[in-house]
């Protein structure tokens, strides 16, 4: 009897207490749990990109990365196709230094930070869009508006505002977060100097948790520009390693 | 020679004593990979009669890589080209020059002004790397890339880049290179490239640390330069008269950002044991727009160039046409636009323009990945600029189409 009532009252708290929480949360405490989830303190990860055309045709990726200080620092290599293989880049300090290597030449090139707006290897996330760690929280200014439900999900809806010192690709962002969770279930990307243009969004499902983490295992970008998508899948996954500092070095980076 | 010979017979016995013990051991990772490239190129070269002859040239090659992975911290790389040439493989490189440079030609030793493009197979690179804490030394034949420049590397005196081709992948040079991690201060690099005796041989020694969000890097080498003076002929040696010469370099480099655009430039004062003293600077810039669009611009300076192209000498063009020197202009800047047109296909124009004599070379290029692992590239080469000029039509205005399918 005293389980059930036990179990009746934690239904209750469910029910009454997380909506008022839910509700009490502004803008800026959702997107730092946000940032919190998909920076965790390291990870390594191996990821399916596929790139589809407007004409239908494809295009395939398989890379790893690995990532520290909440993703302070990145470094990712690729695996395939054998084009690319071996190809590298080093994100440090949130990616306003960049490093990319060409093993054919073996040769490193330090980029400018201009350099994340251009596509991952002509795909539709640009640099900016994958390694940029806590560009949500640095570089936008949220708004919480009303919760809306998306994609069968009660969401917290945010308008992100680009600040005005911040040179982020886009002016604005439209970001619903799955309650349950704090993952971002659909990201529209608004064109860098009109806020009503939606350039592209981003659509990720499968959500499992890993170690304890809620992990989007997939996800889908739209190219409203170009009529284009890309696939990414999350082959594997792993939180929380043990990852030396000399992980993110140029000598790493040659390896 | 003989010590060439004997430093890669150590380190293929090292990797076959090391792949013999993996094997046994069971723990041999090895990976074999590499690309297949088809290319013609053509030119339409204006003969002394003005008329216009179109030659072709037709290029296939075949590379080999090979890695393994012999042990925790000891890594083998190799790779071996073939490649065959067809179509036009002689070219007579007087019919590239002005009248004017014609005319030194000495009488007799015309015939050896030429370019000979005969198959050939050979392995472009062989090392072995050891990994032992901060340490790295890779031993063998590798490529050597120095410098930050993008079409010029003044701190680079191994190779010479082909301005119409940028990025294409340097020869592998045979050295004993040693990698130190400093901690926070940076790397030191020790290079040691052997040839007959010590004086002969190329010594580097670099520093590379960071600045804020610079990238910095000093150097100092000394290698003997093998230039050829080609108003003279060696009977003996069949070639034209080789004029070795002791040069040292000092100098540094450095890449970064600077509010939001990207900046490098790099530096290298060149002492000469004979000849004049030079000094050659880069400047360099770059930047990405939100649409995509990469704009770049490098600026070339070269004191061992000439300010005034009538000064410009058979052996300065020989010298350019067979990568002994890299510039015969003191100034020159390109600049290059890219934009994606679509996910597999880019767009790019190189503007090649030479401030010292006012020619001009104009490179429209695509980029075009056909599938996973095949890659097409195009581009043309045209020429503005008076005769006796470094980019004058008399090169050649013409262009190169290239198939790659890497394995």
């Amino acid at each position: 009897m005293r389980k059930l009532m036990v179990i009746v009252f934690l239904f209750l708290f469910m029910c009454i207490a997380v909506p008022i929480l839910s509700q009490e949360l502004d803008g800026e405490a959702i997107i730092q749990k946000v940032s919190d989830i998909i920076n965790p303190d390291s990870s390594y990860g191996k990821a399916r990109m596929v790139i589809i055309t407007s004409s239908g045709k494809s295009r395939t990726f398989v890379y790893e990365s690995w990532s520290k200080n909440h993703g302070e620092k990145n470094l990712v290599r690729y695996l395939e196709p054998r084009r690319v293989k071996g190809q590298a880049t080093l994100m440090l300090n949130h990616a306003d230094d960049i490093w990319m290597f060409f093993p054919r030449t073996q040769r490193v090139r330090k980029l400018a930070t201009h350099a994340k707006k251009q596509k991952m290897e002509g795909s539709d996330f640009s640099y900016e869009d994958m390694g940029s760690g806590d560009a949500f929280v640095q570089d936008y200014t949220p708004q919480r508006l009303p919760d809306e439900k998306k994609r069968e999900k009660m969401c917290f809806k945010l308008e992100l505002l680009r600040k005005p010192e911040c040179d982020t690709s886009y002016s604005r962002l439209i970001m619903w977060v799955s309650q349950d969770n704090f993952v971002p279930v659909v990201i529209e990307y608004y064109d860098d100097r009109n806020r009503e243009r939606l350039q592209k969004f981003l659509v990720q499902s499968d959500i499992q948790v890993i170690q304890g983490i809620p992990t989007a295992k997939k996800m889908v970008m739209f190219n409203q520009n170009d009529n284009t998508k890309t696939e990414m899948e999350l082959l594997e996954i792993k939180y929380n390693l043990s990852l030396d500092d000399s992980m993110f070095t140029e000598r790493e980076l040659k390896k | 020679m003989k010590r060439q010979s004997c430093f890669c017979l150590f380190v293929a016995v090292l990797v076959g004593l090391s792949l013999n013990t993996l094997r046994a051991q069971g723990k041999e990772q090895i990976e074999l990979f590499g690309y297949f490239e088809s290319q013609i190129m053509g030119a339409n070269l204006q003969n002394t009669n003005n008329n216009y002859n179109f030659i072709q040239m037709y290029t296939n090659k075949l590379r080999v890589d090979l890695k393994a992975d012999l042990a925790d911290n000891v890594t083998f790389a190799a790779n071996f080209n073939y490649i065959t040439y067809h179509g036009k493989t002689q070219w007579d490189i007087l019919d590239f020059l002005s009248p004017q440079v014609r005319a030194e030609t000495p009488l007799g030793i015309e015939d050896f002004y030429k370019l000979i493009f005969n198959d050939r197979h050979y392995l472009d690179n062989a090392y072995l790397r050891i990994t032992y804490r901060g340490l790295d030394l890779t031993l063998g034949k590798q490529q050597l890339s120095l410098g930050t420049g993008y079409a010029w590397n003044p701190t680079d005196v191994f190779n010479t880049k082909d301005l119409l081709d940028p990025t294409y992948e340097q020869p592998g040079h045979n050295a004993m290179r040693l990698d130190a991690v400093l901690g926070k201060i940076g790397n030191l690099t020790l290079l040691y490239a052997p040839e007959e005796g010590w004086r002969d041989s190329a010594k580097m020694i670099q520093l590379k640390t960071r600045v804020s969000h610079f990238d910095l890097s000093l150097l100092a080498v000394e290698k003997t330069w093998f230039f050829h003076d080609y108003l003279q002929f060696d009977p003996q040696g069949a070639d034209f008269r080789l004029i070795p010469e002791t040069r040292r370099l000092w100098g540094g480099s450095t890449a970064g950002e600077l509010l939001g655009l990207g900046l490098w430039a790099e530096f290298g004062y060149n002492s000469m044991q004979s000849s004049q003293d030079f000094q050659e600077l880069v400047v360099g810039g770059d930047y990405t727009f939100d649409n995509q669009t990469y704009v770049m611009w490098e600026f070339y300076h070269n004191t061992q160039g000439r300010s005034d192209f009538s000064e410009y000498t058979l052996n300065d063009w020989m010298r350019l046409l067979t990568a002994e020197q890299k510039s015969i202009a003191r100034d020159q800047l390109y600049t290059f636009i890219q934009h994606p047109v679509t996910d597999l296909l880019r767009v790019g124009f190189s503007g090649i323009y030479c401030l010292s004599d006012g020619s001009i070379a104009l490179v429209p290029a695509l980029n075009w990945s056909f599938s996973d692992n095949v890659e097409v590239l195009a581009y043309l080469n045209i020429y503005a600029g008076k005769e006796g000029t470094v980019y004058s039509p008399s090169l050649g205005n013409g262009g190169l189409l290239r198939v790659r399918v890497y394995f």
